[in-house]
C-alpha cells in the first residue's frame, strides 16, 4: 500500500467509523447470545490490504478510540486488535490471497485470536468473578460472526482504499508486451502478477 | 532494503506493544482525577456529540433489525407462550391467596414505606452506546453531570438494577452494568432473607452469582434478591436498598456443594437496553 496523505485521512475515517458504527449500532442488536463485532474486522481488512505495519498501527488507534469512548483500560483493547492487524499483515506480505474465501476465513480466525486476547488481558489484569465457560462460546461466536461481516466489508475497504493499493492500480491498464519490454523498456518496480488478490 | 523494512516493521510493533503497556500501567495505577483519565473523559466529551448523531441517525435501521427479530421470536414463542400465560394466571392466583394469608402484602408496603428511593431524583436517560465484550459490560447514555448524574449514581430500568455509573462528562455518561467482571452488589432475598453478593460469571451474560451469603437461612429458587443497601462502619453501599435484582433460577443445597450455590437471573433485559433512570441525590446527600 502507498500510504500518502489523502490515504492516511482515509484509512483514519475508516477507523473512526468502524469505532462509531460498533458503538452505536452492531453492539445494541444481540446476536446468537452475543454481539457482532466490526472493528477487527476492519482492522484485519486493513492488515491484509496494507501490511503489518498498517495493520498494527490501525488496531492501536481504533483500540485507544474504544477505550476513550466506552470508558475501558486504555490499552487493552489497543492490544488486541494492534495482535489481529499485525497478524493480518503478516499473513498478506508472506502469502497470495488466492480465493475469495480466504479474506473471511481468516478474518474470522483473527476475530477469535482478537477476543481470546482480550479476554486473557482481562483476567491478567485481575477480575475476581467466576469465568464461565461460555466465555470460550463467545470467542467461536465472535470469529462466526467476524466471518460473516468480512464478506460485505472486505471488499467495501478495498474498493475504499483502492487508489493507494499496488495491485489494483495496476489493473485496467494495457498490458505492456513482452516485446516492448524486450527492447529495454524501463518499467518500474510495480507487481505485475494478475493473481485473485 | 528488506532487512531495512523487517527491522522497521519490528521497532513499529516493540513500539506500539510499549506504548499499550504503558497506557495500561498508568491507566490502572493512576488516580480518578489523574492526567490520563482527564484526557479520556475530554476526548469522549468532544466525540460524545458524533456518537450521539450516529446513534440517532441508526435507530431505525436497529428498529428495523429489532422488528424482524422480534416478529421471528413471537412467531415460535407464540403457542409456548399461550399455555405459559394460563399456567402463570393460575400460580397468580395461588400466590395472591397465599399472600394475603401470609400478610406478605402488609410487608410490601412496610418496605415500600421504608425504601430510601423516595429521596432520589430520577433522570431517565437512552443508550448512546455499549460495549461489545463479555469482558468489559458498559454502557454510554445520553444524560450526564450537567443533568445532575454523579458518579456511583444507580442506575435502573422498570424491571430492576442495571449499574452504577462509572465516569461521567457534561452529556453522557458510563454506566458499569452488573455484569461486569469489578461489579458486586450487597443484595439480600426480599422478606426476611439472608444477606450476600451478587457478582457476576464472566461469559454468561444473562446469568449472576449469589454468594458469600450469610446466615443459616437456605435460599430457594424463585427468590427474589433486591439491593440491600446497608451501611457499615463508615462504609456506604453503592446502591440504594429494595431496588429489585433478579430471581433466583437455581439454588443447590448448601449439604452438596461446600457453599450454597445460587444463579440469579436479572429482571432487567441487560442485553437490550434502551431506555433507563438514573437515581440522583440531587446533589445533597440521601439516607
Amino acid at each position: 500500500m502507498i500510504v500518502t496523505p489523502p490515504i492516511l485521512a482515509r484509512l483514519a475515517l475508516v477507523v473512526f467509523l468502524a469505532v462509531i458504527l460498533q458503538l452505536a449500532f452492531f453492539s445494541q442488536i444481540p446476536l446468537l447470545g452475543s454481539v457482532a463485532n466490526l472493528v477487527p474486522v476492519v482492522i484485519v481488512a486493513l492488515g491484509l490490504l496494507g501490511g503489518a505495519v498498517t495493520g498494527a498501527v490501525a488496531g492501536f488507534a481504533a483500540g485507544l478510540l474504544i477505550d476513550v469512548m466506552i470508558g475501558g483500560t486504555l490499552g487493552v483493547a489497543s492490544l488486541s486488535l494492534l495482535s489481529a492487524g499485525y497478524l493480518a499483515g503478516r499473513w498478506r506480505e508472506g502469502y497470495d490471497i488466492v480465493s475469495s474465501l480466504v479474506p473471511p476465513l481468516l478474518t474470522g480466525a483473527l476475530c477469535g485470536v482478537a477476543a481470546a486476547a482480550y479476554g486473557v488481558l482481562q483476567l491478567t489484569l485481575g477480575i475476581d468473578a467466576e469465568v464461565s465457560a461460555l466465555a470460550i462460546r463467545e470467542i467461536v461466536v465472535q470469529a462466526l460472526l467476524g466471518m460473516l461481516l468480512a464478506v460485505p466489508f472486505y471488499p467495501l475497504i478495498r474498493r475504499v482504499l483502492r487508489p493507494a493499493l499496488v495491485e489494483d492500480t495496476d489493473r485496467g491498464r494495457p498490458r505492456i508486451s513482452p516485446d516492448l519490454l524486450g527492447r529495454g523498456m524501463r518499467f518500474s518496480g510495480l507487481h505485475t502478477s494478475r493473481s485473485a488478490r | 532494503m528488506y532487512r531495512k523494512q523487517v527491522r522497521r516493521r519490528r521497532a513499529i510493533l516493540v513500539l506500539l506493544v510499549v506504548a499499550c503497556l504503558m497506557l495500561i500501567s498508568i491507566s490502572i495505577s493512576e488516580a480518578e482525577s489523574g492526567p490520563l483519565q482527564s484526557i479520556q473523559n475530554g476526548v469522549s466529551s468532544v466525540l460524545s456529540p458524533v456518537q450521539e448523531g450516529a446513534d440517532r441517525a441508526l435507530k431505525p435501521f436497529r428498529d428495523m433489525i429489532g422488528w424482524f427479530d422480534e416478529t421471528i421470536d413471537a412467531r415460535g414463542e407464540n403457542d409456548e407462550l399461550r399455555s405459559e400465560v394460563a399456567a402463570l394466571q393460575q400460580e397468580n392466583l395461588d400466590l395472591q391467596g397465599a399472600a394475603e394469608e401470609a400478610g406478605y402484602l402488609k410487608t410490601l408496603e412496610k418496605l415500600v414505606a421504608t425504601s430510601g428511593l423516595d429521596g432520589y431524583e430520577r433522570v431517565n436517560a437512552s443508550v448512546l452506546g455499549r460495549g461489545f465484550s463479555v469482558w468489559y459490560s458498559t454502557i454510554v447514555i445520553d444524560a450526564g453531570s450537567s443533568d445532575g448524574i454523579e458518579k456511583d449514581d444507580a442506575v435502573v430500568t422498570a424491571d430492576g438494577l442495571v449499574g452504577r455509573v462509572s465516569e461521567v462528562t457534561g452529556g453522557t455518561a458510563k454506566v458499569a452494568l452488573i455484569t461486569q467482571g469489578s461489579s458486586a452488589v450487597t443484595a439480600r432475598v426480599a422478606g426476611e432473607g439472608p444477606i450476600g453478593l451478587v457478582v457476576p460469571i464472566i461469559g454468561a451474560p444473562g446469568e449472576l452469582d449469589f454468594t458469600l451469603i450469610q446466615g443459616d437461612k437456605e435460599v430457594e429458587d424463585g427468590d427474589e434478591l433486591i439491593t440491600a443497601g446497608f451501611s457499615s462502619d463508615g462504609l456506604e453501599a453503592r446502591f440504594p436498598s429494595d431496588i429489585p435484582i433478579g430471581k433466583v433460577s437455581e439454588a443447590i443445597p448448601a449439604e452438596q456443594e461446600q457453599r450454597q450455590q445460587v444463579s440469579v437471573e436479572p429482571f432487567a433485559d441487560l442485553a437490550d437496553l434502551d431506555a433507563l433512570t438514573v437515581l440522583t441525590s440531587g446533589g445533597g446527600t440521601v439516607e
